[in-house]
């Protein structure tokens, strides 16, 4: 495994990131603005240009791989479609997308076939946005059924047509946003065979009702896997249409809660959030479990095990006496790469159905890639 | 009416599907009501356990069968069984016990409700906890100062430091997800 | 004495730590604001299980965690009348200089000496565990500051008496 490789960007919280397809380009939310960097070496990115629009925090940027199309989303309740402009470079021309709702937008992103999007919001609505073609603009269709409080995450199906949400009234639920005239009719799946608009095709709350940070369906689309803020992953099997889930696996675990996470192969999720640090989980469905931690311990410095023993002296004499742990040593930076909370985990390279590195980006300014 | 000020009503507090109004009680579906009855039924079997030694299943039988759906009445019961339980044991022997707790099926869920019944045993005598505290402090008032230090201190500190050093050992064992779920668990004890 | 305070200051650093998983969250409440949701009490599903954490009767520690905001109210030792007045004099003096100290609440919470009031804002602009840390050594600190302030007016006051018996020799 080699180093991750790690882009200190600013300090600011970047609380969603997107690479272009081609991996040239990242955009990066800062504040009220969404930041454009071009790669220019192997391991260096230099701030191209900046997306301005928004006037509160961005919570949401998302990169089409096909078209190049950019969507942001912010707390200012609007989202935005940028096209690159033809006349001149590193210009976007933005299009406000009509989404109607009257409080924070969360999260958005491209479905698969790039003909919608979606857009989670603190009015307990989720927006299917598509493309009208006689009004020459983006128009929205609500799922407000059965939400109940903010949508925090949400996450395509392969097929385009249906639709995870994560909310923090503590369930993960499964939506079609089924859009006639724009949408082929889907193929049946376990989710279910006739899928109109506003379907809900699954709703699974996990054991201690915590908030839902993120969703993510399995490459063959056939399992939900979800992370709340209890420290757990939960992931689902389903049977079949109208039937109990074949499989509902929740693995609590003794770290932090997580923020993200992210499916690299059929078997095999990681996820990171709170603690710093980017954890595997692997199973099927017999059963899941935590498989350990993508850093390596204490970033492989040399002499990390002889520093041990004289710190654990120290740790305990300092916890003796202040009740603080980490001795007398610099104990400003954390171990972990990430100095806070990782915000977004995202696939950065892929191949044959199998993720082979991950992006992460988190509260402290840093995007990083992580090969698996 | 007249008395009403107008600029002070919660007017989300009438809309019923504003979100000051959001329903708790959905987010725990699995949980059934208990009786008190049943709860002190319950503890008696539990005291039975502890006076004949075995202070080990007492205290997983304590944790399987928290009363998630009693009321407040039979939730402090419970926890003042739970509270002899963890007093009965030793500290050479709080570790192993955990240890055995934690690798038995379904452990890291007992361990869950084990760091519930000792943040609530702690919430004890807190201002607003309702939960009777079994001495009640005078405010020390300045008269005696060696009376209102006595008071005080030791008889509730006591019982503290065994919870402080049953959650200094849990949480070596369970890390800080545990005390992230009790924070998000709606079951409360 | 500090046999029973590293578990206590133990026990708060591991519960602060869980408690500081903090999120940008805008309210759902009011239209484009962002305010601390334990503060704001909008939603009940946003606020999660207050946890006290407590030394004995009289020493314990409040902590409300919500999804963006955590409040933290410690409740200090006060073994006399004179503790008590030196408590009160001293926590007035730091709440009235609150925005000088970023976390710190201007009004404690009833029952409680002091509070802070850490936001998703804090936890973004200064490293979290130097946040426990802070609270923590501040924990320590003020017990020893009071304790200290005790010493100094006992010596003064007899200081002051013997000065003033002097004369009747």
């Amino acid at each position: 495994m080699s180093a991750p490789e790690v882009h200190h960007l600013f300090h600011a919280p970047i609380p969603d990131h997107s690479f272009s397809a081609d991996r040239s380009t990242l955009a990066v939310c800062r504040d009220t603005e969404v930041e454009l960097h071009a790669r220019r070496s192997p391991t260096a990115f230099a701030h191209s240009s900046t997306l301005r629009g928004h006037d509160k925090t961005i919570t949401g940027v998302d990169i089409a791989p096909h078209s190049g199309r950019i969507v942001t989303c912010s707390q200012d309740r609007n989202a935005y479609v940028w096209e690159p402009s033809p006349s001149a470079p590193d210009t976007w021309k933005p299009t406000l997308v009509l989404l109607r709702i009257n409080r924070a937008a969360t999260c958005v992103r491209w479905s698969p076939n790039e003909t919608k999007f979606a857009v989670g919001s603190g009015a307990r609505i989720l927006a299917t946005c598509y493309f009208e073609e006689e009004n020459d603009w983006w128009v929205s269709k609500h799922l407000k059924k059965p939400l109940r409080s903010t949508v925090t995450s949400l996450a395509w199906h392969p097929n385009s047509v249906l639709l995870a949400a994560g909310s923090t009234d503590g369930h993960a639920r499964v939506f079609s946003s089924f859009v006639k005239g724009i949408d082929e009719r889907p193929e049946a799946s376990v989710w279910g065979e006739r899928l109109p608009f506003n379907t809900v095709c699954g709703e699974y709350l996990n054991p201690t009702a915590g908030w839902v940070h993120d969703v993510a369906f399995s490459p063959s689309g056939d399992a939900l896997a979800f992370c709340a803020h209890d420290a757990s992953l939960t992931v689902v099997y389903p049977a079949g249409p109208e039937q109990p889930p074949r499989a509902v696996i929740n693995v609590s675990t003794q770290l932090l809660p997580f923020r993200s996470l992210l499916w690299t192969a059929e078997t095999e999720v990681v996820a990171a959030g709170y603690d710093c640090g980017v954890y595997r989980f692997q199973g099927d469905g017999e059963g899941w479990g935590l498989v350990g931690a993508v850093e390596k311990e204490g970033g492989g410095k040399a002499g990390a095990a002889e520093g041990e023993g004289q710190s654990a002296l120290n740790m305990f004499r300092s916890m003796d006496l202040k009740g603080r742990s980490g001795g007398s040593v610099d104990d400003t930076r954390l171990k972990t790469v990430h100095q806070n909370t990782v915000n977004t985990v995202r696939v950065y390279e892929e191949s044959g159905g199998k993720v082979s590195k991950v992006s992460t980006s988190g509260v402290d300014g840093r995007v990083v890639v992580w090969t698996l | 009416m007249a008395n009403i000020n107008w600029r002070t009503i919660n007017i989300d507090a009438y809309d019923p599907d504003s979100a000051f109004n959001f329903d708790l009680t959905t987010l725990t579906p699995a949980v059934q009501p208990v009786s008190t009855s049943d709860v002190q039924t319950l503890s008696g079997q539990i005291r039975q356990l502890v006076r004949g030694g075995n202070a080990e299943g007492a205290l997983q039988g304590a944790l399987e069968n928290a009363p998630y759906g009693a009321d407040e009445q039979g939730k402090s019961i419970h926890l003042s069984v739970v509270t002899e339980v963890l007093g009965q044991i030793r500290q050479a022997e709080m570790t192993p016990i955990l240890q055995r707790l934690y690798q038995a099926d379904g452990g890291s869920e007992l361990c869950d409700t084990l760091m519930k019944y000792i943040y609530k045993g702690m919430g004890q005598g807190a201002p607003g906890s309702g939960a009777a505290s079994k001495n009640i402090t005078p405010q020390a008032t300045g008269f005696s100062q060696a009376g209102g230090r006595n008071f005080g201190g030791e008889g509730g500190g006591q019982s503290m430091s065994v919870f402080l050093s049953w959650h200094e050992k849990l949480v070596e064992m369970v890390g800080p997800g545990s005390i992230v779920r009790v924070m998000s668990d709606r079951r409360t004890v | 004495m500090s046999q029973s305070l590293r578990p206590y200051l133990s026990c708060v650093r591991n519960t602060l730590t869980a408690a500081l998983s903090l999120s940008n969250f805008a309210s759902q409440a009011s239209e484009r604001h962002n305010v601390p949701e334990i503060e704001a009490r909008t939603s009940p599903e946003l606020i999660l299980n207050p946890l006290t954490v407590s030394r004995n009767q009289e020493e314990r520690v409040l902590i409300e965690p919500s999804v963006n905001s955590v409040r933290v109210s410690l409740k200090i030792k006060q073994a006399d009348e004179i503790e008590h007045i030196l408590v009160h004099k001293f926590t007035r003096f730091l709440t009235q200089r609150a925005e000088a100290f970023f976390v710190l609440r201007r009004k404690a919470v009833e029952g409680y000496d002091i509070s802070f009031l850490i936001t998703n804002f804090h936890t973004e602009e200064m490293l979290k565990h130097k946040l426990v840390d802070f609270i923590i050594q501040f924990m320590e600190e003020v017990d020893r500051e009071i304790s200290e302030m005790k010493l100094f007016l006992n010596a003064r006051a007899r200081f002051v008496a013997e000065s003033f018996l002097t004369p009747f020799d």
